[in-house]
C-alpha cells in the first residue's frame, strides 16, 4: 500500500505545484474579495508557476502519447516479421513434404531398376549395397514424415471437443494390432474419465505412445499394456504402462527430446520423433508429460490433462 | 505419335518420376497410347489443342489425365481448374499424382472436381503398385461417358 501510493506521487509528481498553486489563488482571491492587497504581486509568480506545471504537464502527456505510439509501430512491424517467418516455416514444410520425396523415390526407385535390369550382373555383394541404399531411403522417408508430423502438431490450429479417451485408445490398438499379426500384444485399460481436447493431436498422441509401448515390448512373448489414470490437482493423469525392455531414468530427461533414441538402430527402429510430438501436442492442451521406467522392467509414461468441470 | 488417339495424358515436369511412372504403366502394357508433357501450360496446349498442338483435334480426348501439382509455369490446380471448368474437357477423368500428402492440397484438388487423388509413395514397389493399380482401373475397368 505505502508503496503502491508513493509511486503514485511520483508519477504525479506535478500534481504539488498545481495544489500550491492553487491554494495560492484562493488566498489572493480572498484577500481581493476583503479588500487587502498584500498578494498582489504573487498573483503573477503564482500564474507563471501554473502555467509552466501545466506546460509541463502536456508535455508528458505528448511524450506519452508519443512512445506508445512508437512501441505500436514496432510492435506492429515485429508481427509482420513473425508472419512472415511462420509463412516461410510454412513453405519449408511443404518443400520438405514435396520437394524432398521427388529425389528418394529417384534414389529407390532407379537402385532398383538396376536390381531388376541388371540381375545377372551383380552378384550377392552388389544386391546387398543396392539394398543398403534402400533400407536409407526408406529411413529418411520416415525421417520426413515425422518431421512434418511434428510441425502439424505444433501448428494445427487446435479443435477442442469433449473426448472418449476410451474410444480413442481402442481405435489406435486395433490399428496397430493390425499391423503386428505376428505378435501377442494384450491391452488392459481401466475406465477412463472424458477429456477436452483436440481429437487428431490427441488420437497423434495416444497412437505414437502405444506403438512405443509394442515396439519396446517386441522382446517379450507376450506384451502387456495398462492404461488408467489417477485424479490430480485440477488434472487428470493418465498412464501408459508396458512390460518392455525399459530404460535407465538416468536418460529420463532425453526421452523427450527431439532425434533423441536410447536404443541403436540395430536394437529398435526409430526416428526419435514420436515422443517430441506427445510432448509438443500435450503442452499445448495445457499438460504435461513424463516417464518412469528401469532397465529390463518395463516403462511407464504419464501426460496429464486439465479438468474441465463443464464437461465431467 | 498420332495425338488424336491418346489414352493417357501423363503432366509431370520431373522426369525421373515420369520415368518411373511410365515404366509402371509400361508393365501393364497401358503406355501405347501415353503422351507425357513437362507442365500445366503444355498440358493445358495439348488438351484445348493450342500451341504446338493446334492441329490436335480436340473431341479426341485422352480417357484420363495423370497430373502432378507443383509444376512450373502453370501447377497442376490450375490445371485441373481449367480442365473441370471447360464443358469440353470436365468429363475427362483426372487423377492427381503428387508427392504432397499436405490435407490443404487435396481438399483443394477434390473442391475442384478431381476424380481420384494419389499420393505418390516413396518405395519403388508401392509406387509401381499405385500407378499400375490406377492405370489399370481407369484405362479398362471405368465407364466413361459416351
Amino acid at each position: 500500500m505505502v508503496s503502491s501510493s508513493s509511486v503514485w506521487f511520483k508519477k504525479r509528481i506535478w500534481v504539488a505545484p498545481i495544489l500550491l498553486a492553487a491554494i495560492l489563488i484562493t488566498v489572493q482571491v480572498l484577500a481581493t474579495i476583503f479588500g487587502l492587497s498584500f498578494y498582489r504581486n504573487y498573483f503573477y509568480l503564482v500564474m507563471i508557476v501554473f502555467v509552466v506545471v501545466l506546460v509541463a504537464f502536456l508535455s508528458e502527456r505528448v511524450e506519452k502519447v508519443r512512445s506508445l505510439n512508437q512501441l505500436n509501430e514496432e510492435l506492429e512491424e515485429e508481427r509482420k516479421k513473425l508472419e512472415a517467418a511462420n509463412q516461410e516455416l510454412e513453405s519449408f514444410a511443404y518443400s520438405v513434404s514435396h520437394d524432398l520425396r521427388v529425389p528418394l523415390r529417384a534414389i529407390d526407385g532407379f537402385s532398383r531398376i538396376l536390381v531388376e535390369d541388371y540381375e545377372e550382373n551383380l552378384d550377392e555383394e552388389g544386391k546387398r549395397l543396392i539394398n543398403i541404399i534402400r533400407e536409407n531411403t526408406k529411413k529418411m522417408s520416415q525421417l520426413i514424415d515425422d518431421i512434418l508430423q511434428l510441425s502439424r502438431a505444433s501448428r494445427q490450429e487446435m479443435n477442442l471437443t469433449k473426448l472418449d479417451l476410451e474410444s480413442l485408445f481402442q481405435s489406435a490398438f486395433k490399428e496397430l494390432e493390425q499391423s503386428h499379426p505376428d505378435r501377442d500384444i494384450r491391452l488392459e485399460m481401466e475406465p477412463l474419465p472424458p477429456v477436452y481436447g483436440d481429437r487428431t493431436l490427441l488420437g497423434q498422441v495416444i497412437s505414437n505412445l502405444l506403438a512405443n509401448s509394442i515396439k519396446f515390448t517386441s522382446p517379450r512373448k507376450t506384451a502387456l499394456i495398462n492404461v488408467g489414470f489417477q485424479v490430480g490437482k485440477n488434472e487428470y493423469i493418465y498412464h501408459v504402462q508396458d512390460n518392455g525392455v525399459g530404460f535407465n531414468m538416468k536418460y529420463s530427461g532425453k526421452l523427450f527430446g527431439l532425434f533423441q533414441r536410447l536404443h541403436g538402430q540395430d536394437e529398435f527402429e526409430g526416428t526419435g520423433v514420436g515422443l517430441s510430438i506427445v510432448q509438443r501436442i500435450i503442452r499445448r492442451h495445457g499438460g504435461n508429460v513424463w516417464a518412469e521406467g528401469k532397465v529390463d522392467e518395463g516403462a511407464t509414461f504419464y501426460f496429464s490433462l486439465p479438468i474441465r468441470n463443464d464437461i465431467n | 505419335m498420332e495425338y488424336d488417339e491418346i489414352e493417357i495424358l501423363l503432366v509431370e515436369d520431373n522426369p525421373t518420376d515420369a520415368e518411373l511412372t511410365i515404366r509402371a504403366l509400361k508393365k501393364k502394357n497401358l503406355t501405347n497410347k501415353l503422351v507425357w508433357v513437362k507442365d500445366g501450360a503444355e498440358a493445358l496446349d495439348f488438351l484445348f489443342a493450342t500451341g504446338e498442338y493446334v492441329e490436335r483435334n480436340t473431341e479426341d480426348l485422352p480417357k484420363l489425365v495423370l497430373l502432378d501439382l507443383r509444376m512450373p509455369k502453370v501447377d497442376g490446380l490450375e490445371v485441373l481448374q481449367k480442365i473441370k471448368s471447360d464443358e469440353r474437357t470436365k468429363k475427362i477423368p483426372v487423377v492427381v499424382l503428387t508427392s504432397s500428402k499436405e490435407d490443404e492440397d487435396i481438399v483443394k484438388s477434390y473442391k475442384l472436381g478431381v476424380n481420384s487423388y494419389v499420393s505418390k509413395p516413396v518405395e519403388f514397389d508401392e509406387f509401381t503398385k499405385a500407378v499400375s493399380t490406377l492405370g489399370l482401373y481407369w484405362i479398362l475397368l471405368n465407364k466413361p461417358p459416351e
